[in-house]
């Protein structure tokens, strides 16, 4: 009895502390959101936490005075093209390197594992010069075919591959399925747990990517959502409320999907991260 | 598996992506480190050996980032190591299932959004002194309110919050993750051996806990060397007296403000071995057997 109360104590105290440190740490978001609804005025006197009035004035602002509409579209198919081809070759390549022999594999395998590590900053001065020699300086494309594909898809896809047993796809081959009929019906449906933590994180790497839109893109109308919000914080230093305003509008859309698949984020933080 | 020529057909597109634009700028960093390169210089770019290295040593702003960034990494690290364990032993703690993935939820929620814009909000809304949220709150606890970032001795510790508040839902869940999957057993054993809760830490969860830690370690380590996007819109040209300056975004001033590519490749190629370093520290750990 006396260990039931100590325990039942125990995670009292501990939900009291967590409550009390996440309403703090959710502060940032209620400041944000709290500031898009003010007049300029307030917002600049920043006194009170409260919008005296709820006034929409900043979001009609960012709607009119920039293209927000092209900025979310551009992030949506860059990301979502990004994400689907990766997905493809990560599996394709994981397969291969799972299941056949052939000569120079570990060879090749340890190579594409070593363009892993190489950090972004040390490649970016080279890669600037080749896509503005392959025409590609201010056009979105240069910021996706670079990221077709990726050392850590292929790792993740050979390493959940691998425990698929041999037989079946032996039995597929004897049965006279070729070998992408046994990628797409014998292997792909087994991984896809896999396949969907690797989606998530490949689609928010690249809504999130600041670096390679600020390197490769100029163009207003053509800026993802987080180039343009600073882009958009730079030009209008003294609308605080539009800033807010924007900043909302480039937050929401990722928290919306965050919070609606949730346990998927979770889930796929830990597969990819344990294995 | 019989013999085919299949994945020669599938590798080869996928290794001339990957030679593009990634072996070539690879090998090309290593090049125009040794040239006096300017994109814009129509007399073309001189080869001029080791110099670019040799500059590296008398440039103080170099110095100054490389020292900066060396400062944010490990008290970076070292924090958010420690605060996300304590979570995650928390958190794991529970046994509500339900405040459990509240908390996580929450903590995690910064972590998905962009961190551009998470730079944006804390620059406009949080640190400044006009009006700014963190001054609001600390004027609570009777603090006097702080130019956060007007002031060369708090702009990293500014950083250090925004990036810590930014960053710590990641570890969190891998370390939940991690504890979740430690049998009970060896911790009610112990309980029963007289063992009290911190002690249970040190001596069972932690040493059980390595491979886990130590991979958490070695990735946080290597994302945070390459921290830029905080650093770029927080603290521009380095931010006041410089101390916001890190490698990450010397290079990118050096290298497409100041046009000198040579020189700012030679820069990267320093940030390029700390984290060959890293990840080789970490492979060599990685054969220790940490299995229970």
């Amino acid at each position: 009895m006396r260990k039931i109360n100590r325990k039942l104590l125990s995670n009292i105290i501990i939900i009291i502390f967590m409550s009390l440190f996440c309403s703090v740490f959710m502060l940032p978001y209620v400041r944000m959101i709290l500031d898009s609804f003010k007049t300029r005025v307030e917002v600049m006197k920043g006194t009170t936490m409260f919008p005296k009035k709820f006034i929409l004035d900043n979001y009609r602002t960012v709607f009119q005075k920039t293209p927000i509409v092209n900025w979310f579209f551009n992030s949506l198919w860059t990301s979502t093209l990004v994400t689907v081809v990766t997905l493809f070759t990560s599996s394709l390549a994981g397969f291969v390197f799972a299941k056949y022999e052939f000569k120079g594999k570990q060879l090749i395998f340890w190579f594409i594992m070593a363009t892993m590590m190489v950090p972004a900053q040390t490649t970016m001065i080279p890669s600037f010069l080749i896509i503005q020699k392959l025409g590609l300086y201010d056009n979105l494309f240069a910021i996706v075919f670079p990221s077709l594909v990726g050392g850590f898809g292929i790792f993740l896809c050979k390493q959940f591959i691998e425990d698929i047993p041999d037989s079946m796809v032996e039995a597929a081959s004897i049965d006279g399925a070729g070998n992408m009929r046994i990628f797409f019906m014998v292997i792909l449906p087994l991984i896809k747990p896999t396949l969907s933590a690797l989606a998530i994180f490949t689609f928010l790497g690249k809504w999130n990517d600041y670096l390679n839109p600020l390197l490769y893109l100029s163009d207003i109308s053509r800026m993802t959502m987080p180039l343009a919000l600073s882009f958009f914080t730079s030009q209008r230093t003294s609308d605080l409320g539009g800033v807010m305003a924007a900043a909302t509008l480039v937050i929401l859309p990722v928290t919306i999907v965050f919070l609606c698949f949730q346990k998927q984020f979770v889930r796929g933080i830990s597969i990819t991260g344990m294995k | 598996m019989k013999k085919t020529i299949f994945p020669y057909v599938v590798l080869a597109p996928m290794m001339l992506l990957l030679f593009v634009f990634l072996v070539l700028p690879i090998l090309g960093s290593f090049v125009i480190a040794l040239f006096k390169y300017n994109p814009l210089n129509e007399t073309g770019n001189t080869f001029i050996g080791f110099e670019n290295f040799r500059r590296l040593a008398a440039d103080e702003l170099f110095n100054i980032s490389f020292v900066n960034t060396l400062i944010y990494v490990f008290i970076m690290v070292g924090i958010n190591l420690v605060i996300t364990l304590l979570f995650a032993q928390l958190l794991t703690s529970l046994s509500s299932n339900k405040w459990r993935s509240l908390f996580r939820v929450l903590l995690f929620m910064p972590c998905v959004a962009p961190l551009a814009a998470v730079s944006v909000i804390w620059s406009k809304g949080i640190f400044p002194v006009k009006g700014g949220l963190l001054n609001k709150l600390l004027s609570y606890v009777g603090v006097a309110p702080i130019n956060w970032l007007g002031n060369p001795s708090t702009l990293m510790p500014a950083l250090l919050i925004l990036s810590l508040w930014a960053d710590i839902g990641y570890n969190i869940i891998l370390f939940i993750s991690g504890l979740q999957s430690i049998p009970l057993d060896y911790l009610d054993a112990a309980q029963i051996d007289g063992a009290g809760p911190i002690r249970r830490f040190f001596s069972i969860t932690f040493p059980l806990l390595g491979r886990t830690f130590s991979y958490v370690t070695a990735m946080t380590l290597i994302s945070q060397f390459q921290a830029f996007a905080q650093f770029a819109i927080v603290a521009p040209n380095g931010g006041i007296g410089r101390r916001g300056y890190v490698l990450s975004t010397y290079i990118y001033d050096m290298g497409f403000r100041n046009k000198d590519m040579g020189y700012a490749s030679t820069v990267s190629l320093v940030l390029f071995f700390i984290i060959l370093i890293v990840t080789l520290v970490q492979q060599r750990l990685n054969r220790v057997d940490w299995g229970y």
